[in-house]
């Protein structure tokens, strides 16, 4: 494998670093679908006391598409490589790892491959596998996940409209900025459907076990796509984690219930 | 206008309209939805709007809609699949706009019926689907038929094809394996953690057909391979075999970090693949044995005079540009036309076969040695000064003495033997030919001369020109 340099890390996942030059390293992970800006009510809050690095993966966001190399990121490995790639560029050890849904694995393939690097591992409505198998109930059939990469290709005609690049100024809602031209959580669409066949379609109970850095998972209450049966059963499979139950519901706590995930990361982290 | 009215409006709409809080609990729904969904209101108050969805909607709901509505503060349009309480799929189009509030923001979402015109889409969709495959695969052809038509030889074919198996199938690794003259597979090309840390499966490499294995699969058959398989953080190879009609070449062997499906259009593709490098593999092979066949003499596999005369040409200028000398030796064979007509052509060409083993044998590693034609073969002694030369030419001479066992009887011959030298720092740079036509002469003078016997070329008129 060809080493990457710094640089082009840096660009390739479209690192930001924020907040306290001197803190902890804290790096957020977004999961399928959506991109680095899903933290937005989120990392903000760390900057005072921690090292924030926000990035996106490779085929998310503004990464290098020219990047994404369909053997690469055809297994979550992939993803984890790039993972510990950021952290070796900036040369953090210690750092708290907060990932939500698919990047919850890819953060524990990252720690179980190099412990050194990691202080916590935080996962945001983690599932190592969607699909149910025997007596594991994942959430879904095999059949669900062509289902989706159907929805997929059903909004994909509209897609212009609906999901890639709007914005022009938002007068309701002025936060957004006039200036911001990016668009949010923008995906390739032949990239949403791999990526979405490598997130749904994978089995990572086997690495579970494997996990050696301390960990917090933090379920919703009612999330369809990572179920509490699921967050009991990550939580059973990682020696020593810790498991927390938020009030919020649904899968994307990280925009719909900020201020209490917030609550309950400070609270572990101190 | 009443309140009442307004409700009744509400109620009434031709669309489904839908309020939820900011994570997705339904606060209210109107008789449009309700109607359409067959639920009572109580029935989904409290309830979540994704729990309405089919799976794949589910999916896509939570990952893709819900974080864009929060972050946009909108969405538009979007196709989802709601399930109605008799459990009727229902297509819909979707628009949503989260609206902040003091305390928590609201979630207000219009619903619209589109069951045909979705279906419509979905055909459109299905169609394009099914269109850009084929294109896709044709394309891998068109490529690979491109890259494959620039190839010379083995190596080039095999690099290509592993690195296209690879992009093609998006595999983690691809590595082309070819059998070599003893029968053995050697990695030939690409990238494959499994080689020299698994034991080989003979039942996989001599498979006649394209056969894949999982982990899951090769537990029980092949648990060895299992092991290695999850040590390298794989979890499927393919095999595809190279083969012609009459020969066995090699196997392709794809590895995967992910299960998936290995549909018919995947082991399609593969042997589409595999015909196009085998074929161009034997291609190149025969490429090859035809160029050598053009430069080699068939009888004894030397180099033939076309070959002689480049390589006398290619070894002049080397030695202009290294300023060493330079010998050629002229050598015949001394009553091999007595041979030939006596014993047969057969005995003649075991004559001549014998030689060239001897031949071989008495040259320095760095000599070419060739056959000019008939009886008559050329010794090209880069670096080597007239004395040098004279050494070899004498141990040829020697080497050609000893009995040949040839049918009916055994025989003996020898040989007459020219040396020519060129000086590049004080001779003329002769013309391959000129320097040829010396060692000739000077072979001409040993026949003359008794034969059997070592004759050196006068050295030519020392270069005044500097």
């Amino acid at each position: 494998m060809v080493p990457t340099s710094t640089d082009e890390v840096l660009v390739r996942n479209n690192v930001h670093v924020s907040g306290n030059a001197s803190g902890r390293a804290m790096i957020f992970a977004h999961g399928f679908g959506c991109s680095l800006e899903s933290w937005r009510l989120i990392a903000p809050e760390f900057e005072d006391d921690y090292l924030v690095v926000l990035f996106d993966h490779v085929g998310s966001g503004n990464s290098d598409i020219e990047a994404y190399d369909p053997s690469k990121y055809d297994s979550l490995d992939g993803y984890a490589e790039d993972v510990l790639d950021i952290l070796e560029a900036l040369d953090l050890h210690d750092v708290v790892f907060v990932g939500h849904s698919v990047s919850c694995m890819i953060g524990v393939l990252a720690a179980n491959r190099d412990p050194s690097r990691f202080g916590e591992l935080i996962l945001v409505g983690p599932s190592p596998r969607y699909i149910n198998d025997d007596s594991y109930r994942g959430g879904f059939e095999r059949v669900d996940i062509d289902g989706l990469l159907d929805t997929l290709d059903a909004n994909y005609l509209g897609w212009a409209g609906t999901m890639a690049p709007v914005i022009m100024g938002n007068p309701d809602r002025p936060e957004l900025g006039a200036g911001l031209t990016a668009s949010f959580c923008s995906i390739d669409p032949a990239i949403a459907q791999h990526f979405a066949r490598v997130t749904f379609l994978s089995d990572n109970r086997s690495d579970l076990p494997e996990v050696s850095v301390p960990t917090l998972v933090i379920q919703s209450s009612d999330d369809v796509i990572a179920p509490m049966e699921v967050g009991h059963y990550v939580h059973r499979s990682i020696p020593g984690s810790r498991l927390t139950v938020l009030s919020t519901t649904g899968h994307v706590p990280i925009l719909s219930g900020a201020p209490e995930l917030v609550t309950e990361i400070r609270r572990h982290l101190t | 206008m009443s309140a009442g009215d307004w409700e009744r409006r509400y109620n009434e709409s031709p669309c489904g309209l839908l309020s939820s809080s900011a994570d997705g609990s339904i606060l209210e729904a109107n008789a449009t939805l309700l109607n359409w969904l067959g639920y009572r209101l109580d029935e989904v108050v409290g309830r979540s709007f994704t729990s309405l969805l089919d799976p794949g909607s589910q999916l896509f709901y939570a990952t893709r809609h819900l974080p864009v509505l929060h972050l946009q503060g909108h969405v538009d349009q979007v196709a989802l699949t709601m399930v109605t309480a008799g459990g009727t799929p229902m297509s819909v189009l979707v628009n949503s706009v989260l609206i902040p509030d003091e305390n928590s923001a609201v979630v207000r979402t219009a619903v619209f019926d589109a069951t045909e015109r979705l279906e419509y889409e979905r055909e459109l969709v299905n169609a394009r689907r099914s269109a850009e495959s084929s294109e896709s695969r044709v394309r891998i052809l068109q490529d690979v038929s491109s890259t494959f038509g620039l190839s010379v030889d083995d190596k080039d074919v095999v690099e290509a094809f592993a690195e296209i198996a690879r992009e093609a199938f998006a595999a983690t690794h691809a590595s082309v394996l070819l059998w070599d003259e003893s029968g053995d597979l050697y990695l030939a090309a690409g990238t494959n953690p499994l080689w020299g840390n698994v034991a080989p499966v003979q039942a996989l490499r001599h498979s006649p057909v394209e056969v894949v294995v999982t982990v899951d699969d090769a537990e029980t058959e092949y648990p060895h391979l299992a092991a290695g398989l999850r040590k390298a953080r794989l979890e499927a190879l393919s095999i595809m075999p190279l083969s012609t009609e009459t020969e066995q070449l090699g196997i392709l062997v794809c590895l995967f970090a992910r299960k998936r499906d290995f549909d018919a259009q995947f082991f399609e593709l593969q042997r589409a693949l595999g015909r196009q490098a085998s074929q161009t593999l034997v291609r190149v092979r025969l490429q090859r044995r035809l160029s050598h066949l053009a430069l080699h003499d068939q009888l004894t596999g030397l180099a033939n005079r076309q070959q002689l005369l480049q390589s006398i040409d290619a070894a002049i200028a080397e030695a202009e540009l290294t300023g060493h000398p330079l010998s050629l030796l002229f050598l015949d064979i001394d009553g091999f036309k007595a041979v030939n007509d006596r014993l047969g052509h057969s005995a003649g060409d075991t004559v001549l076969r014998e030689m060239a083993e001897r031949l071989r044998s008495a040259v320095r590693a760095d000599d070419i040695l060739g056959r000019m034609g008939g009886d008559e073969f050329v010794v090209i002694c880069p670096s080597a000064d007239a004395r040098a030369a004279a050494s070899i030419a004498e141990r040829l001479r020697t080497y050609s003495r000893q009995r040949i066992e040839a049918d009916p009887l055994p025989l003996s011959v020898s040989a007459s033997l020219g040396v020519a030298t060129y000086r590049p720092d004080v001779d003329v740079r002769p013309s391959p030919g000129e320097l040829l036509a010396r060692a000739d002469a000077a072979m001409y003078e040993s026949k003359t001369g008794g034969k059997d016997i070592v004759s050196h070329a006068p050295l030519p008129a020392v270069d005044t020109r500097t």
